[in-house]
């Protein structure tokens, strides 16, 4: 489930500002209080497709400790994809609490 | 630790240098930090820690080369109808200058260059319907790293290859023709136009078929990093 979903959130998560790979986890996981613990290294492949796909942006930098590190960026077409996915998924939303809400069993007294 | 772990996520992707190489410095500076960032005070652990959230390196590499290779064969369908324009383009461009030169085929010549043309003719529109034919078969889906995709950039690279292999007879029909219709002609400056636009044609079918050849190996690749 949390799969079908991995762009839309690191997406997410870059909407906040550019961030290297492992700064993309920790948003992740601060923005939804710890309830996505994804196997670090599956955000990896996600931020190259991503990038391959243009709605990311990545260039290399040199980090405080000296080691290279890759920072990605939304693009325009990132961000425009973003908007699309985050409206998909409220509409989803708002469709799935209706019918909870429907569901629920009302409890007449006898 | 870490090191051993980076060396077999490089090992996995060893049949694409850079690509290995990128991967390598992300996921070092990721294992760095999350050591730094673990409150545990034993550094052994810590790195044990990083590795083992971070996943199985031969998993992760699978996801890796499928992106890359996803994404070189997107450039290889876009090579392979740029190049059958090119060869179409100059094919247009070498009969106007014949024209203009007043070129025509000898008589003697004509019975075995309409054979040529018409084999150069159906090799041509071959390569344009498959290597088309590749294009949107590439272009229709396109997000999935499973064994499945893998399969579908397998078809996709036979029918580059095929679209490549009748654009090298297309290619060769044209040099035929080309040196038919020059043979009877005192070499001259005017040469210029049919000469170079044949060394572009078969330069542009050369680099498809390296193209074809290296997505080729990189599908095997992959695959084999997915079956493992």
């Amino acid at each position: 489930m949390l799969k079908g979903h991995l762009d839309l959130i690191v997406l997410a998560a870059l909407a906040a500002g550019p961030a290297h790979g492992y700064a993309v986890i920790e948003e992740i996981r601060r923005r939804s209080r710890d309830a996505f613990d994804l196997p670090e290294g599956t955000i990896y492949p996600a931020l190259h497709r991503l990038e391959a796909a243009g709605l990311l942006a990545g260039r290399w930098v040199t980090a405080d400790t000296g080691r290279r590190r890759r920072v990605y960026t939304l693009t325009r077409r990132g961000e425009r994809a973003l908007a699309e996915r985050r409206a998909v998924w409220q509409q989803f939303s708002d469709a799935i609490g209706g019918l909870l809400a429907a569901a629920q069993p009302s409890r007449k007294p006898a | 630790m870490i090191a051993a772990y980076l060396q077999a996520l490089s090992d996995a992707l060893g049949f694409d240098r850079a690509l290995a190489q990128r991967v390598r410095q992300e996921v070092e500076d990721h294992l760095c930090e999350a050591v730094t960032a673990d409150p545990a005070s034993d550094r052994r652990a810590a790195e044990q820690r990083a590795i083992a959230n971070f996943g199985d390196p031969h998993a992760l590499a699978a996801q890796f080369a499928m992106v890359a290779l996803a994404k070189q064969s997107r450039r290889v369908a876009m090579a392979v109808v740029a190049v059958v324009a090119a060869v179409f383009l100059l094919m247009k461009a070498r009969l106007a200058w014949y024209g203009v030169m007043q070129w025509p085929i000898g008589d003697d010549m004509r019975a075995l260059s309409e054979t040529v043309l018409a084999i150069d003719r159906y090799a041509f529109w071959l390569a344009v319907v498959v290597g088309t034919g590749a294009w949107v078969y590439l272009g229709a889906g396109f997000a999935t790293w499973q064994a499945a995709h893998c399969r579908r950039l397998r078809r996709f690279v036979l029918l580059g290859g095929a679209a490549t292999a009748a654009l090298a007879v297309s290619v060769i029909g044209d040099g035929v023709l080309t040196a038919l219709r020059l043979s009877d002609i005192d070499f001259s400056a005017r040469f210029a136009l049919p000469l170079l636009s044949m060394a572009i044609e078969i330069a542009g079918a050369a680099f498809l078929a390296v193209q074809i050849c290296r997505t080729a190996r990189r599908v095997s690749a992959t695959a084999a990093l997915l079956d493992a």
